[in-house]
């Protein structure tokens, strides 16, 4: 009996047969199982649930909506604590404006509402209790003046309340806030919900997306014309992962594996586009880009195929910085030894050829002053993936 | 009564604006300072967060009239009418008479302007305007 290989990214699902791999734009209205079942539940009826493998990438890290009462103070502020709290922000609501902003389609797993310094009454009224019924959420925690606590409390079932945020000195105060999400963050690695009902349909383990292409990786070099030392680079609607040849890393770890991964929750184009937008606007070299790329900073406020595209070339060139000398703070490859850049995910089926390497050559040039670059490989037709699910079936069979 | 002061722009005169603070503490008023180097969004914000009843702004080296011009905007953003507007300095670049310069900040929306004003002359206008509004 064949088998059926599931993956569930936070944008497309992606089915695969003996007959080939069909893809599915996710409906953000229902949740992942009844999306699933409605897409591919004649495909499930030839399977047995022992013959069904599913992998997921939409359960990396958590989701967060801040609705805030200023920019330069509530906002901001929250936006500083989820960032350190390795929350991925999926949008940030002005609370002036929340009679025309739109609710997230997805659920989200925690709302923020943060507004006004302790001694001040009546900030929030009926309109945020409007917005709300309109939000799918898991959690709702409130980090705003203690004054309106009971009025909130009364009318939002569940409400968390924990210590304001901002002083009465407008200064920051996140202890609270961020020991809470980064207790949530802990809860939700054991599983969610959306996840978890995925077995009614699977009999089999269900595993991260990036595990299993890490699973591939001693294959990929006999697969493909990829030569070592490489990296694969998966960027997705919500995440962005590296995985790279250890052989990039001058570090005296004795590790089983021949190769790590990264995972940057909080580069996607899709789900995590803001936390994206915030990461290029901190960036030394992004004007530069966008003006190499002949685009103004304006395009990344625009909802259009051509934001997208800037968008996804700006990741690369993000998550190559992250890991490049520049950027300490994470794992420092050694990229002047790097033979192949390996691309898959959802942006393998946007961009072209020449416009990852067009950025790949920018980089190169302005970051590591090399003008040779390494030899790109598009796994545009997810193969990468298929590989490390067979390979992953395999070994466990 | 509440006020959010700073100074505006890329204006670092931190004397002035540490004079300010304490001569409107010596006054009763609850002061949020901001500081140097203040963006007009972020006055407003700070209005907003504290439920302030003045913003005063200052400015020393002439630049305001760059950075105070969308204050009509911003203030009917959070429909701020209550709060009162004040600004206060050296509010041109060179030599400029006062009747070119209050009329043009007043019609960027602030309700008193002070155009090289002695501070305390400044206050007691500003505690006069209280009185009278009340």
């Amino acid at each position: 009996m064949s088998k059926l290989l599931i993956d569930v990214g936070s944008t497309y699902f992606k089915v695969c047969q003996t007959s080939g791999i069909s893809q599915y734009f996710r409906d953000f209205k229902k949740d992942i199982y009844d999306d699933l079942v409605t897409k591919c539940g004649n495909i499930f009826a030839n399977y047995q649930k022992e013959d069904i493998f599913i992998c997921s990438s939409a359960n990396g890290g958590l989701s967060t909506l801040i609705i805030g009462l200023t920019n330069s103070f509530s906002l901001k502020f929250a936006k500083n604590i989820a960032f350190n709290s390795g929350i991925n922000i999926i949008d940030t609501i002005l609370y002036s404006k929340i009679e025309e902003s739109r609710a997230p389609s997805e659920l989200v797993d925690v709302v923020i509402i943060v507004g006004g310094i302790d001694g001040i009454g009546g900030v929030f009224d009926e309109k945020l209790f409007d917005y709300l019924k309109n939000v799918q959420y898991s959690n709702i925690v409130y980090v705003g003046t203690k004054q309106d606590v009971s009025f909130l409390s009364a009318h939002i079932p569940e409400l968390k309340v924990l210590g304001n945020i901002i002083t009465e000195k407008l200064h920051v105060n996140g202890g609270e806030l961020k020991e809470y999400l980064t207790n949530l963050y802990q809860a939700d690695i054991v599983g969610k919900e959306d996840i978890k009902h995925l077995y009614e349909i699977t009999a089999n383990q269900i595993y991260s997306t990036p595990y299993i292409v890490n699973r591939s990786l001693p294959l990929i070099d006999a697969n493909f014309e990829v030569v070592n030392p490489f990296i694969v680079v998966d960027i997705g609607g919500a995440t962005t992962d590296i995985h790279y040849s250890r052989d990039l890393v001058r570090d005296n770890i004795v590790s089983e594996s021949g190769y790590d991964r990264l995972v940057f929750k909080k580069l996607g184009v899709f789900k995590s586009r803001e936390t994206l937008i915030f990461a290029a606007k901190n960036n030394e070299f992004v004007y530069e880009l966008l003006a190499y790329l002949n685009v103004t900073e304006n395009i990344l406020e625009e909802e259009s195929e051509k934001s997208l595209r800037i968008l996804m070339q700006l990741s690369i060139f993000l998550v190559l910085y992250k890991v490049s000398r520049l950027h300490p703070l994470y794992v420092t490859l050694h990229l002047e030894l790097l033979n192949t850049i390996v691309l898959t995910g959802g942006i393998t089926k946007v961009l072209s050829y020449e416009e990852v390497e067009m950025i790949i050559e920018f980089f190169y040039k302005k970051v590591m002053n090399l003008h040779a670059i390494p030899n790109i490989v598009m796994d545009s037709d997810y193969a990468i993936w298929t590989l490390g699910m067979e390979n992953n079936e395999n070994s466990a069979s | 009564m509440k006020v959010v002061t700073g100074v505006v722009g890329n204006d670092i005169h931190v004397v002035a604006n540490r004079l300010i603070d304490i001569s409107l503490q010596a006054r009763g008023f609850e002061v949020f300072n901001l500081g140097v180097n203040t963006s007009l969004e972020e006055f407003i914000d700070a209005v907003v967060e504290t439920d302030a009843d003045i913003l005063l702004i200052s400015s020393l080296n002439g630049e305001a009239e760059g950075w105070c011009r969308d204050l009509q905007f911003l203030r009917s953003e959070y429909n701020l009418k209550e709060v009162i507007f004040v600004i206060g300095g050296n509010l041109a670049v060179g030599e400029a008479a006062q009747s070119d310069i209050v009329p043009k900040y007043k019609s960027y929306g602030f309700d008193l302007v002070f155009h090289q004003i002695d501070l305390n002359t400044g206050l007691d206008e500003i505690e006069r305007f209280v009185k009278e509004r009340v």
